[in-house]
């Protein structure tokens, strides 16, 4: 009965859903403010009633309700308890659920948080992001119930992707969700300006902390989603260039571009169109990889849905969703004229030039992901587009990118000249210069150099700034740090993957007990293999002791464990450090005692991730600087 | 409290909620566009002085965009409607929602909902279905759900319960057409087809299925639990022993089926020490010269069996491997023999044989090699050395 319940509280939220969107509209209308009003106690409720559903559910995974088609396609009484509540969304109805508990708790978040909003904008906002709620509780109900029961009950569930049976699986999907969700947000406060007619400091001001935030959760959500590939998935690599990595990618550069666009648009009235269309493509972006995800176009372990009529749901939605925006931002243009003037050399022309270079960038990810789909599609044969594409293309276009980036800090607003700002920084580049040169001569592979160089140009020009603003008293603000932080981050980033990427080593090798084997400095030993049982999986652990200049310094026990359902997954072992990882994954026994093993040396591998964090530490902060605590009387 | 009920309670809350902020609407913060567009301008223009105090902007350029940020403001202030709102009775609101939620939740709910699945809920939170019952609903559903191998097990492991076993053997047949590859299902079958003899027979159908089982899944601790039963059955205690051993150690700690096999394996110690026949062997190394190594393929076979030095040909024991894969010696055990009444011990003189077969056939063919032995005494555990050139 409990499921039912489920089921009707998650019809309830649509029609909770449906009245946020219809009264207070009828309220604005009449300019009844009693009606309009209501947005947020229906949002409320919408929200309690998606609540009860996804607990229901939980508890169906916890209770093992195998009467549940769901549960019983994802679950079983074997799996430990942590995992039976992750598999709540590991797979697709459960985190299409998920997914529309997240965008009601960014609503009830933007409710609560959003004091210092004229009340008459905020009903705006939550009557579009009830739009959006409709669209997925309706693709929720009529495509993807997760309380479809079955005609018979099942005395045991099958198995949850042994993949997904991790602690990565606990945390990626809502972090990224949290990102992908996010990005609603601006999308609403854009589309509630562009309906009232008013694209005003107001939008501007107050929707750039929740960019901020999406900005920051998307960061998260990839990087943990990178992290748990490179450990779970026993290949030793960060990043696949997997379509289903490139549809969160392509936000997150949209989203980049917007935290700085708003900036402009918020300080100096500029780039309003830019701001506005950025917004509308990030929740695109994020509408298209989950169309991408969810359709079953895509093959990976990202996607659970290989049915049409889901992804035919979803596309449909994209096209109103864009369509109608993009008729809006048309009907609106006029709006956004602006007269506010600025130079080719100004802090803004940087900006935008860095705004440009990011959204190429996304669009030559854009290329890489859908251009293979669409031959596929008219059959036109298939292509592979990986990482030597991306290499040849995307990186070139960050290269000036990230370059420029922390030029912009140093430049002035509206007009600069070359003479003061050569002037400032000539010392700067000097240092970076002597420091490239020492470097150089530490290593002669071109990419390591390259990446050194712009590794000490960031942080250079990152730390002088700094430096000048701590000699100019009250200069310091959470958003100034949080834009050092993030800057740095991409430093920290760009080193690390491309020295893991040049200097990294894997073997792939054939170990007998007791025979040593040296990879990268380091000593290797064979102690042989044991047998494992978990609780729904048996397999083997192997042993491998690591030795550094004969100073043993690890003990590693990589795993190959074969679940119930038969699928095999390899656990990798790993000995971790700042500095490098060694990464160890268990292979096929081979005759007498031998085991085939795969051996990855890793350095500066975690600071990919670690520039990832600092990214995400950045907008934070910059999210609770002072200036989004403005008290506004009435 | 019946699920109507329930749903009548949501409809209620959700009703009495959007009543009490219809009648006590949320007290709003009483800013409006206009001074939120007028603070920001103001905040604007004092870090507009900050950029200046900073050196990030000139002194001309500052001017210039303090107009700029007084003109932007002035616009945004020209764009805001002064119509003045108000509270209206909204009686009208509250008979439409009084109308509307209950009819459009149940309505949506129950067109969402097949009728099936409406009363089922009900049915099975008062009274459990009898096992009748439940092979009947399972039938139902198969007639149009044929290809579900889940609900076909279920039909059979349901008429096993029932004592129809016949039925229940071509419900898991059907199963078993479907998804032939199930480890679990492979068992189940299996031991079904065991339980229905009258005395725990195996048949070679249910072996082929717990080998196949086997094949799919090598440390199935049901299958090996199985597998180690037939071994017993033949008698063959050295193999039931592996194979249970191998069982275990699949098995977690602590399970009910662990504390099973640790059980049957103590019995079968016992029984193992009561059985006093010795066992021999015959260990054969062989060397192969390069020349004849060079003219084989490494996928061909080498074959190493014994066979009795008088009478009947037939291989008595027998191991095949490839030629690459061969380290130059094997040792032929009772656990080798072809036929499980005609074990390697119980013979006194055998002869053995090397034979290198591109098919690795059991006969001899076309370009196969063979070498053999002279006639050699089983009960010294004889070690022989052989020469293919």
């Amino acid at each position: 009965m409990l499921i039912e319940i489920g089921h009707f509280a998650l019809v309830l939220a649509l029609i909770f859903a449906l009245l946020q969107v219809v009264l207070p509209t009828i309220g604005i209308i009449k300019h009844d403010v009693v009606l309009s009003g209501l947005s947020r106690p229906l949002l409320w409720m919408q929200f309690f009633w998606i609540l009860i559903a996804f607990a229901i559910l939980m508890n169906a995974f916890v209770m093992d309700d195998f009467s549940v088609k769901y549960v019983a396609s994802n679950s079983n009484t074997n799996l430990p308890s942590i995992f039976k509540m992750s598999a709540v969304w590991g797979a697709h109805e459960g985190s299409l659920l998920l997914w529309a508990l997240i965008l009601a708790t960014w609503s009830v978040a933007v409710s609560v948080f959003s004091r210092r909003l004229p009340a008459e904008v905020l009903n705006y906002i939550l009557i579009i992001l009830g739009l959006i709620s409709i669209g997925f509780l309706l693709f929720l109900l009529l495509t993807s119930n997760p309380f479809e029961r079955l005609d018979i009950v099942l005395v045991q569930g099958r198995e949850l992707n042994p993949l997904l049976q991790d602690f990565g699986l606990i945390i990626h999907p809502p972090m990224l969700y949290m990102g992908y969700v996010g990005m609603a947000v601006p999308f609403a406060f854009v589309l509630s300006s562009l309906i009232r007619g008013q694209l005003d400091s107001t939008w501007l001001r107050w929707s750039r902390p929740w960019t901020l935030i999406a900005w920051a959760f998307l960061t998260l959500g990839i990087i943990l989603g990178s992290w748990w590939a490179y450990y779970e998935l026993g290949w030793g690599g960060w990043w696949f260039w997997d379509p289903v990595e490139n549809a969160s990618f392509m936000p997150w550069l949209v989203a980049t571009a917007l935290v700085h666009s708003l900036s402009v648009s918020e300080k100096r009235g500029a780039f309003k169109h830019w701001t506005v269309l950025l917004a509308i493509s990030g929740f695109s972006l994020s509408l298209l990889g989950t169309f991408l995800v969810r359709s079953g176009i895509l093959t990976s372990v990202h996607s659970f849905a290989a049915d049409p009529a889901k992804g035919l749901f979803i596309l449909i939605f994209l096209v109103i969703v864009i369509g109608g925006s993009l008729a809006l931002y048309a009907w609106r243009a006029s709006l956004m004229q602006s007269s506010n003037t600025f130079s080719l050399l100004s802090r803004e022309s940087g900006l935008l030039i860095n705004n440009i270079l990011l959204v190429t960038a996304m669009l030559s990810v854009f290329l890489g992901t859908l251009y293979p789909l669409l031959l596929d599609a008219l059959g036109l044969g298939k292509i592979s587009v990986g990482a030597p594409y991306f290499g040849a293309v995307f990186v070139p276009i960050m290269i000036p990118a990230v370059l420029v980036m922390v030029i912009v800090s140093f430049l002035r607003w509206k007009k600069d000249t070359t003479r003061r700002l050569t002037g400032l920084l000539k010392w700067v580049w000097v240092g970076v210069g002597l420091l490239f040169v020492i470097s150089a001569l530490l290593t002669d592979n071109i990419s390591v150099l390259l990446a050194i160089f712009l590794f000490i140009w960031i942080v250079a020009h990152s730390l002088v700034l700094l430096f000048q603003r701590l000699n100019q008293k009250g200069s310091m603000s959470l958003a100034f740090i949080g834009m050092i932080c993030a800057h740095i981050g991409i430093a920290v980033f760009l080193l690390g993957a491309t020295v893991t990427s040049q200097y990294g080593v894997e073997r792939d090798i054939k170990m007998d007990i007791d025979k040593p084997i040296t990879i990268a400095g380091y000593d290797f030993i064979f102690k042989g293999v044991t047998r494992l049982s978990g609780q729904n999986y048996q397999g083997n652990k192997g042993h491998i002791e690591v030795y550094f200049e004969d100073e043993k310094i690890a003990d590693l026990r990589p795993e190959k464990r074969q679940y119930v359902t038969g699928m095999p997954m390899t656990e990798a072992a790993i000995d971790p450090s700042l500095y490098r990882d060694i990464y160890i994954a268990l292979g096929e026994s081979l005759e007498d005692d031998s085991w085939s093993l795969r051996i990855y040396y890793k350095p500066l591998i975690r600071w990919i991730w670690l520039g990832g964090l600092l990214i995400a530490l950045g907008a934070l902060l910059a999210t609770f600087d002072r200036r989004y605590r403005l008290r506004v009387k009435g | 409290m019946s699920l109507y009920l329930w749903f009548a309670l949501m409809v209620i809350t959700s009703f009495a909620w959007i009543i009490w902020f219809l009648y006590r609407p949320l007290k709003s913060n009483k800013i409006n566009l206009e001074s939120s567009n007028i603070a920001l301008g103001k905040q604007k223009l004092l870090e507009l002085e900050q950029d200046l105090h900073q050196n990030l902007i000139d002194e001309k350029q500052f001017n210039q965009a303090k107009e700029e940020v007084s003109t932007t403001l002035a616009i945004e202030l020209q764009q805001v409607s002064n119509i003045q709102n108000n509270a209206s009775n909204n009686t009208w609101v509250l008979i439409l929602i009084l109308v509307l939620l209950p009819v459009m939740s149940i309505g949506v709910y129950q067109y969402l909902t097949p009728e099936s699945n409406m009363s089922q809920p009900l049915e099975s939170a008062e009274k459990p279905l009898s096992l009748e019952q439940s092979a009947n609903k399972i039938v139902q559903y198969l007639q149009t759900n044929k290809n579900d191998s889940e609900a076909w097990k279920m039909l059979g492991l349901t008429y096993f319960e029932l004592g129809k076993l016949d039925l229940s053997i071509d419900a898991y047949e059907k199963s078993y057409q479907i998804n032939p590859k199930d480890p679990r299902l492979l068992v189940e079958y299996a031991s079904m087809m065991i339980s229905a003899t009258s005395d725990n027979q195996f048949s070679d159908q249910s072996v082929k299925l717990i080998k196949q089982a086997l094949k799919i899944e090598p440390n199935a601790p049901d299958a090996l639990y199985l597998a180690g039963m037939f071994a017993v059955s033949q008698r063959d205690f050295v193999l039931t022993k592996g194979l249970w051993q191998r069982a275990l150690s699949a098995l977690p700690e602590g399970s009910i089926d662990r504390a099973v096999l640790v059980n049957a394996l103590s019995e079968l110690k016992t029984v193992e020490e009561s059985k006093n026949t010795p066992e021999h062997s015959v260990s054969v190394r062989v060397d192969v010269s390069d020349k004849i190594l060079k003219s084989r393929s490494s996928e061909d076979f080498i074959m190493i069996y014994v066979k009795a030095a008088k009478g009947r040909p037939m291989p008595i024991a027998i191991k095949k491997i490839k030629l690459k894969d061969f380290t130059g010696q094997m040792i032929l055990t009772d656990q080798d023999s072809v036929i499980q009444n005609n074990q390697l011990s119980t013979h006194e003189q055998v002869i053995a044989v090397v034979r290198i077969s591109a098919t690795g056939s059991a006969m001899r063919g076309v370009g196969d090699i063979q070498v053999l032995s002279k006639a050699i005494n089983v009960a010294n555990n004889p070690s022989i050395h052989l020469k293919v050139k």
